[in-house]
């Protein structure tokens, strides 16, 4: 345990980051889920087929694959847009926080897309009905009647979404995001025990996924308060 | 920037020589991640604690931690280890394509183990006492009955643990192993040009994903040939 003397705040700084990634990308994974899920449900058939692709490509790509595109392929766009505007700039530089978190909020996305959607369709109809019957709008529905009834039936898959999410972080350090992956890289030059110092990351990535398998289950515990019994 | 189709055609050769690297880590390590899966079930249903325990922690730690840090403390982390560079283990850890498969084994078989635990939670109790009533062993229960129906209760989201283990071997290219991630990721660096590789090389993997969802539906109808339902 000596040779990680001195690593400890840089991992700490690492797992920060590993918590910013999640977040963000947690936010934006609802994002694409949510409309993925709209899209597929809508009657506009062009939005269905634009879902139905969605989905299908990123089921289907390795993670590794869209972070690099989504990585090199922003910087070489973005260099081309800016030369437009000043043909001086030789290079844009894409932070690979952003790129990273993009991809994988895309990827997952994907899934959560499917989770959305089976839990819209499993809303009691008969709910949505009695909401029609008092009288209630479209999106007085949607928001005290089907969002309620839904994230409760979304929300195991979710949790296992969201714990992809977070090993999904790991592969970011590829395009040199500076995470755990990262400090242990550089701990690792230094100290020569590349064992201890990944086994540290494993160590990180095991608490954070336990803490999200904590809170889910307890949201799961207080999503059921109003419906014990009654199953 | 524009879209070089003259380069696809140069470099598409070029990364489908990785396809024999990148199906021999999915199908070995698909294989014995398998028996691993297997080996972990009848740990975790033989109810005893002592085997019971060990297969679960086994499944929480592997489950809760990224692959790509898996690979990396195989590949990179062992050798810090006298004892593994002196065992008869060597020659497989020293080489980046064993260390890949042990990963990918390892790391699968915790999946695949959840998945097989649930198709025998769902064998129905009635199955199982009209076996018992028939005088069969307990021994004669597993084999004839829970067997062969958790095998088809299971075989969806087996196909998707296969999937995402095809997904995953895209990560041995970042122990310098040359699949068709590894080659593509050569030449990009080369050429500069990760739209026109990247994604003819993600219509490759989707491809492999469309035939393995279409393998496992021909199997999946096979075993349930004798589920035809009524109405």
């Amino acid at each position: 345990m000596d040779v990680l003397t001195g690593w400890w705040d840089d991992y700490f700084w690492g797992a920060i980051v590993v918590g910013q990634v999640f977040m963000c990308s947690l936010g934006l994974m609802i994002i694409f889920g949510l409309l993925g899920a709209m899209a597929k449900l809508s009657n506009s058939r062009v939005a269905q087929k634009i879902a139905g692709a969605y989905t299908v490509i990123f089921r289907g790509t390795p993670e590794i694959l869209v972070i690099l595109l989504l990585y090199f392929g922003s910087a070489i766009t973005l260099t081309a847009i800016a030369q437009i505007f000043n043909p001086e700039i030789k290079f844009v530089d894409v932070p690979p926080f952003w790129a990273g978190t993009i991809a994988i909020s895309i990827i997952v996305g994907s899934y959560a897309t499917e989770t959305f959607r089976g839990a819209f369709l499993g809303v009691n109809p008969g709910s949505i009905e009695a909401a029609r019957a008092l009288g209630m709008s479209n999106l007085q529905t949607f928001i005290y009647v089907r969002i309620p009834e839904m994230w409760r039936l979304a929300l195991p898959p979710f949790g296992n979404h969201m714990l992809s999410l977070i090993k999904d972080t790991a592969l970011i350090s590829i395009i040199g995001l500076n995470e755990t992956m990262f400090v242990a890289k550089q701990a690792i030059t230094v100290t020569g025990k590349p064992f201890t110092m990944y086994i540290v990351v494993g160590a990180i990535y095991l608490g954070f996924s336990t803490i999200i398998t904590l809170v889910v289950m307890g949201i799961e515990k207080f999503g059921e308060r109003t419906t014990i019994g009654a199953k | 920037m524009s879209f070089d189709l003259n380069l696809i055609a140069e470099s598409l050769p070029l990364m489908l020589m990785g396809i024999g690297i990148t199906f021999k880590l999915l199908i070995v390590s698909g294989f014995l991640g398998l028996i691993l899966a297997i080996c972990l079930l009848l740990m975790r249903i033989s109810g005893r604690w002592f085997l019971n325990f060990p297969a679960q922690v086994y499944i929480y730690v592997f489950r809760g931690t990224p692959i790509l840090v898996q690979i990396f403390i195989i590949y990179y982390g062992l050798p810090q280890f006298e004892a593994v560079r002196d065992s008869i283990f060597w020659p497989i850890l020293r080489e980046p394509t064993g260390c890949a498969i042990l990963a990918l084994t390892l790391n699968t078989g915790a999946y695949v183990s959840e998945i097989l635990r649930g198709g025998v939670l769902g064998v129905s109790k009635g199955v199982l006492e009209a076996g018992s009533a028939l005088g069969m062993s307990a021994r004669q229960n597993f084999i004839y009955l829970t067997a062969p129906i958790a095998t088809r209760l299971a075989l969806p989201a087996y196909s998707n643990d296969v999937i995402s283990l095809l997904k995953s071997t895209a990560l041995a290219s970042t122990i310098t192993i040359a699949d068709m991630t590894g080659i593509a990721r050569t030449i990009v660096a080369d050429t500069y040009a990760p739209y026109e590789i990247f994604i003819s090389l993600a219509i490759v993997y989707m491809i492999f994903t469309f035939g393995i969802q279409k393998l496992f539906g021909v199997i999946e109808r096979y075993l349930g040939r004798y589920m035809e339902r009524e109405g």
